[in-house]
């Protein structure tokens, strides 16, 4: 668990570092994105509980022993509705970009700095 | 009552169905957007209906039929309504304002605007800390696409920062929800706030609270981490900018202040510290833009900083309960409505540049609003910010927080630089004749009520404060507006007459009301109302905003009278400043200089107010009564030297002054004498308060020096004067030297010298407003001030040359005229006093007085007659009418002089028994060791000068019978080569020889400090400001700086 956690910040630092020294829209996102991932990969690793399955309800887990046999379904819920949030956030900047390159035959940021201090 | 559940249902319901609608045509889909945001708006206001009014108690609304933790619950108590209401109505009168801009984009952008006010809604019920960062998710999105969806490039650029920075936080706040889910094993804030996880101990809670407050610091757009910020107020469509500066912010206010319980006292300290650096920061950034839309997105941010201060403050002195609930609901709803307002405005005028909302003036209903909505923010009354910010300052004075009250006013005072500036040029600045503003009763109409709302509310917290009865106000201000709704209507001379008759009305109750020295000041300010009004009859027209104006300040003046607590006497000491800025303005070039006036007045009334909470403080806690003044137990000095600066500020001591000759000089002709004649003595008021107030304390040290200011004050006002071209610069100078007169008679503290002070006070009201309205009047006839350009006028005005004459006579204290009493008076008290030296400065700037004096009268009416005003006439009769009302009243005085001082001289010896002044019929005597010093024998001067001054002119007729008149070309200059015009009149710089002698006393040094301090802010706010390089990466940046900054503030760099 441990080690998924410490991947999670991993991926974390690496899309901080990626929005930081990219100069390229795209990758800007891109960076952002491995940021989310990175939150997303250490909330299911905080719900989790040692030796114990997926909070799915089938066959191999009857609902009488759900509770002692699957981690905890909170994190994972959450995770699910933070990666559908994150989709279209995601979605609604690379249109954003597509126009901004439209308007201006550029993806780099610092060709979009009119508004200043 | 209908479950606050629908809210939601309805906001999303509708908003998925405007798409599928959209194929029955425009009006369909419209009114089912407008259908929603009203039925909204009604779900609210019903319910905030039930708890104001039935006493509701706060309620629960539980998702999925069960309770949380296993559900969602939506809390509604009064607070949650309250802003929920604010929200859903700003969304409705929003989108009235924002429909045209919305069918042009189509359906999707009311479906966006309809998600964004649930998400607002959201972030202010729900009780779920994961659905916070759902709700914020969903308003980030739909504002993100609102802006964007313009499709400009500059509203795309801001969105796109906006989004990279929202993206950041919510990384943050995902990362905060989730370790504290593990801390605390909920979702739910409740049950969060019950297991205390930052008292439990864990590091991991500290670090979860950490990246929570910090996302939600981010949302709150707190200074460094906020460049993307002012870019999103920049580019966005105004009427959107207007929604996420007023409702947006409130929201996540509303969300922050839900999790606050979640800190402790060092976080509640830290987001204090955040807000009003915040507060600070961005108003000192915000002098230096140019841009409308930034420059409200800079005061937006301050207010939010200002609120964020509060909260945290709020938190950690008990909870937002009682006083904070007060002070932050009347910051909040000021700064709601304010700014809402002046975006909405913003896009109606459409001028980028704050120096072309010249235009604004096309619309004079929008530009009442725009004033009103200006000063409400900056918290003047009657508006709610006003009654936030003193309860604000006097909690934190309670806490002793004085360093925190320092900080707020002195923000304050910064963002009044720019506010104030602006709409002073929207005033004033020029304009191109064929500019004009866009029309449509939509956006017109939004503002319309939005303003409307702001002046109800206003009307409740006058009516309903729980601070103090305001009713005085009650009639007053009903008045007023009336002047205001009728502005455009009624012609000048009805008003004219109706303002003379309300402050006839107002001496008729009044004038048995007060007592003392209080009754001198109501015959200076109700007398000298009426009498300055008098020459408004001259006026054709509307003369569109001068009335109520006027009347505020008066009421104001008079408010002070009737004052009997502090809160009383700051209201109506702002009300005056108000009325009196409004009417400075009103000058061709006043704009600079109603500037500085009301930048000076300002700094002052903070330091009074101020100065009033320490006094509530150290007079033991209990109330706020006027009379605590005298029973100060500790700090007495302190408090006595700030709320004196703070009255000094209005009489304009020197070092204080330099508003003044411009404000006076430039000020219409009617309006001077008001300024000068009437207003001024609103500070002498303000300083006989204290200065009774300190005999129950030791200042005599401070006293000694106030003394002094005074005899400096007076030297250089008329030295200043002396070397004046323009004749009403001359009179103004003239004006500061004489308040300076009054402050030295005050120091020297016994009985004959308040009696020359309030002399001089009595006076210089009358020979002021005789002399401003004389040479106002000849102004207005040759149309320019310099008196170079006059000359010889004694033949075509002979009324106006009797009043002058009158006038300097009485100023310059020769007798038989009242002056002389005052000198009488004043050199009586210095020598009792033994203050020789400051005495002989004061006995020579009396004789510099002469200089001026004779100059006045010598260059307007004497000499050689100008070619082109031979034909020049006497001025108008409703000039002559006050200045010869006022010359019987000092010939009265000066021949009677115990009408005035008579009763003052008991009132004085309750005070101050010592040097007292013995009457005998009107002849007075001064005693120094119970030996005879001095007499004043007003009636016999009168007569023996008056038979010297008849027997001198009849000998002077006889013998001059044969004297030739020198014409203009009797001058003649031998080899001289001059080099413009007016240096070849016989009165130009006639005293240029003293000024070679003492010139060096009259150099601009108290100017060029000023100067100075206003250069060095302009520079810190254009180096601040450059943080905000305009790249949206180095926001980013900023945002994870200002993360390190806070951890180690925190958590003084140790791992969590």
């Amino acid at each position: 668990m441990n080690l998924i956690l410490i991947l999670g910040f991993m991926l974390l630092a690496i899309g901080f570092w990626g929005m930081l020294t990219q100069k390229n829209m795209i990758k800007i996102v891109i960076g952002l994105t491995i940021a989310e991932v990175g939150v997303q990969i250490i909330m299911i690793s905080i719900g989790y509980i040692k030796e114990r399955t997926a909070p799915i309800l089938d066959s191999a887990v009857p609902l009488a022993d759900a509770v002692n046999k699957v981690v905890d379904p909170i994190p994972q819920a959450l995770v699910l509705t933070a990666i559908v949030i994150g989709v279209a956030v995601n979605a609604l900047i690379l249109s954003f970009i597509i126009r901004l390159y439209k308007e201006k035959k550029s993806l780099s940021i610092d060709d979009y700095k009119e508004m200043k201090w | 009552m209908v479950n606050i559940i629908y809210i939601i249902i309805l906001l999303l319901g509708i908003g998925f169905l405007l798409p599928i609608t959209e194929k029955l045509g425009k009006k369909v889909s419209n009114s089912m957007f407008f259908l929603t945001l009203t039925s909204v708006s009604v779900i609210s206001v019903q319910w905030l209906y039930a708890f104001i009014i039935n006493g509701q108690t706060s309620l629960q609304f539980f998702t999925a039929g069960v309770k949380p933790p296993l559900s969602i619950n939506l809390q509604l108590g009064l607070s949650e309504s309250v802003f929920i209401t604010s929200i859903n109505i700003l969304a409705l009168i929003g989108a009235v304002y924002l429909i045209k801009h919305f069918n042009n984009i189509g359906i999707r952008s009311h479906v966006l605007y309809l998600l964004m006010i649930l998400g607002l809604n959201g972030l202010v019920l729900t009780r779920d800390i994961f659905n916070i960062f759902v709700f914020l998710e969903i308003t980030g999105i739909s504002t993100y696409a609102l802006i964007g969806s313009d499709l400009r490039l500059k509203s795309l650029i801001a969105s796109f920062k906006y989004m990279l920075a929202g993206g950041v936080a919510s990384i943050f706040l995902l990362l905060g929800i989730i370790f504290l889910y593990h801390n605390t094993g909920t979702l739910n804030i409740d049950g969060m706030i019950a297991a205390s996880p930052l008292q439990s101990g864990l590091k991991i809670a500290g670090i979860a609270i950490f990246f929570l407050f910090f996302a939600l610091l981010i949302e709150m757009k707190q200074f460094p981490a906020n460049g993307w910020a002012l870019d999103v107020y920049e580019a966005s469509n105004p009427g959107i900018s207007g929604i996420i500066s007023a409702a947006g912010t409130a929201a996540i206010l509303f969300a922050l202040y839900k999790v606050m319980p979640l800190g402790n006292d060092l976080w509640f300290n830290t987001i204090a510290v955040i807000g009003i650096i915040t507060f600070i920061a961005s108003n000192i950034m915000g002098i230096k833009q140019k841009n409308a839309t930034r420059l409200l997105g800079y005061s937006s941010i301050g207010q939010l900083g200002l609120l964020l201060a509060a909260m945290g403050l709020g938190f950690l002195y008990g909870g937002i309960n009682g006083k904070f609930q007060f002070i932050i609901f009347a910051l909040f709803i000021s700064h709601f409505i304010a700014k809402a307002g002046l975006f909405w405005i913003a896009g109606i005028v459409k001028k980028k540049e704050i120096k072309s909302w010249g235009v604004l003036r096309k619309s004079p209903v929008l530009l009442f609003f725009t004033g009103s909505f200006m000063f409400a923010l900056l918290g003047f009354p009657p508006f709610p910010g006003f009654f936030g910010k003193w309860e604000l300052v006097l909690t934190l004075a309670n806490k002793h927080q004085f360093l925190w009250i320092t900080a707020i006013l002195l923000g304050s005072l910064i963002e009044a630089i720019y506010l104030i500036r602006w709409f002073g040029y929207i005033l004033k600045e020029k304009q191109e004749e064929n500019e004009t503003i866009e029309q449509g009763a939509t956006k017109y109409s939004s503002v319309f009520i939005l303003g409307t709302i702001l002046f109800t509310i206003s009307g409740l917290y006058m009516i309903y404060n729980p601070i103090t009865n305001l009713s005085f106000y009650f009639y007053p201000l009903l008045f007023i507006a009336f002047l205001f709704i009728t502005d455009n209507i009624l012609p000048a001379y009805i008003k004219n007459i109706l303002s003379i008759a309300g402050l006839s009305y107002y001496g008729y109750v009044y004038f048995n009301q007060f007592s003392e020295f209080r009754f001198i000041f109501a015959v200076i300010f109700l007398a000298g109302g009426i009498l300055t009004l008098i020459p408004g009859f001259v006026k054709k027209g509307k003369r569109v905003g001068f009335y109520p104006s006027a009347i505020i300040m008066y009421v104001g003046l008079l408010g002070l009278l009737v004052a009997k607590d502090m809160f009383s006497f700051f209201t109506a000491w702002e009300f005056m400043t108000i009325g009196s800025y409004f009417l400075i303005i009103r000058g061709k070039r006043s704009q600079p200089h109603a500037l500085s006036y009301m930048l000076f007045s300002l700094g002052g009334a903070y330091l009074i107010m101020f100065g009033f909470a320490l006094t509530h403080v150290f007079s033991g806690g209990n109330g706020i009564a006027l009379d605590l003044l005298n029973s100060i137990k500790s700090n007495s000095a302190l408090i006595f030297t700030m709320l004196a600066i703070g009255f000094l500020t209005k009489t304009a001591a020197a070092g204080l002054h330099i508003w003044l000759p411009g404000a006076h000089a430039e000020a219409e002709s009617d309006v001077s004498p008001m300024v000068s004649a009437v207003l001024l003595k609103a500070g002498v008021f303000g300083l006989i308060l204290i200065m009774i107030s300190s005999l129950r304390f030791d200042a005599k040290m401070i006293i000694y020096l106030l003394g002094w200011l005074g005899a400096i004050t007076a030297l250089l006002g008329n030295l200043m004067a002396s070397f004046q071209e323009d004749a009403k610069k001359l009179l103004a100078y003239s004006s500061i030297a004489q308040l300076g007169y009054i402050l030295f008679a005050l120091a020297i503290m016994s009985h004959i010298g308040w009696m020359a002070a309030i002399w001089y006070a009595m006076n210089h009201f009358l020979y002021k407003a005789l002399l401003f309205l004389a040479v106002g009047a000849v102004v207005v006839k040759l149309k320019t001030h310099n008196m170079y350009e006059m000359g010889g006028l004694i033949k075509q005005m002979p009324f106006s040359f009797v009043s002058v004459l009158i006038g300097i006579i009485a100023l310059s204290g020769v007798p038989p005229l009242s002056g002389f009493g005052g000198k009488w008076l004043l050199y009586n008290a210095f020598i009792l006093k033994g203050w020789y030296l400051q005495g002989a400065i004061i006995a020579f700037s009396g004789v510099v007085a002469f200089l001026y004096l004779f100059k006045l009268i010598n260059s307007i009416f004497l000499g050689p007659v100008k070619d082109n005003f031979r034909k020049v006439k006497e001025v108008s009769i409703w000039y002559l009418i006050p200045q010869y009302i006022i010359i019987i009243a000092i010939m009265v005085i000066s021949a009677k002089p115990k009408i005035v001082l008579g009763k003052i001289g008991d009132f004085i010896t309750s005070y101050m028994p010592d040097n007292l002044v013995v009457w005998k019929g009107d002849v007075a005597s001064s005693y120094m060791n119970g030996k005879l010093f001095g007499v004043w024998d007003a009636p016999n001067i009168m007569i023996i000068i008056g038979i010297i001054f008849v027997t001198l002119l009849s000998w002077l007729l006889i013998m001059s019978r044969k004297a030739q008149k020198v014409e203009m070309f009797n001058i003649v200059y031998s080899a001289e080569r001059p080099e413009s015009p007016q240096t070849t009149h016989f009165s130009h710089n006639i005293y240029s020889h003293y000024r070679k002698a003492l010139g060096f006393l009259a150099l601009p040094l108290i100017v060029n400090f000023w100067s100075f301090i206003v250069d060095s802010i302009h520079s810190i706010a254009d180096f601040v400001r450059r943080l905000y390089n305009g790249n949206g990466q180095a926001y980013i940046m900023h945002i994870l700086g200002f993360m390190v900054i806070i951890y180690f503030v925190l958590f003084n760099g140790g791992l969590f």
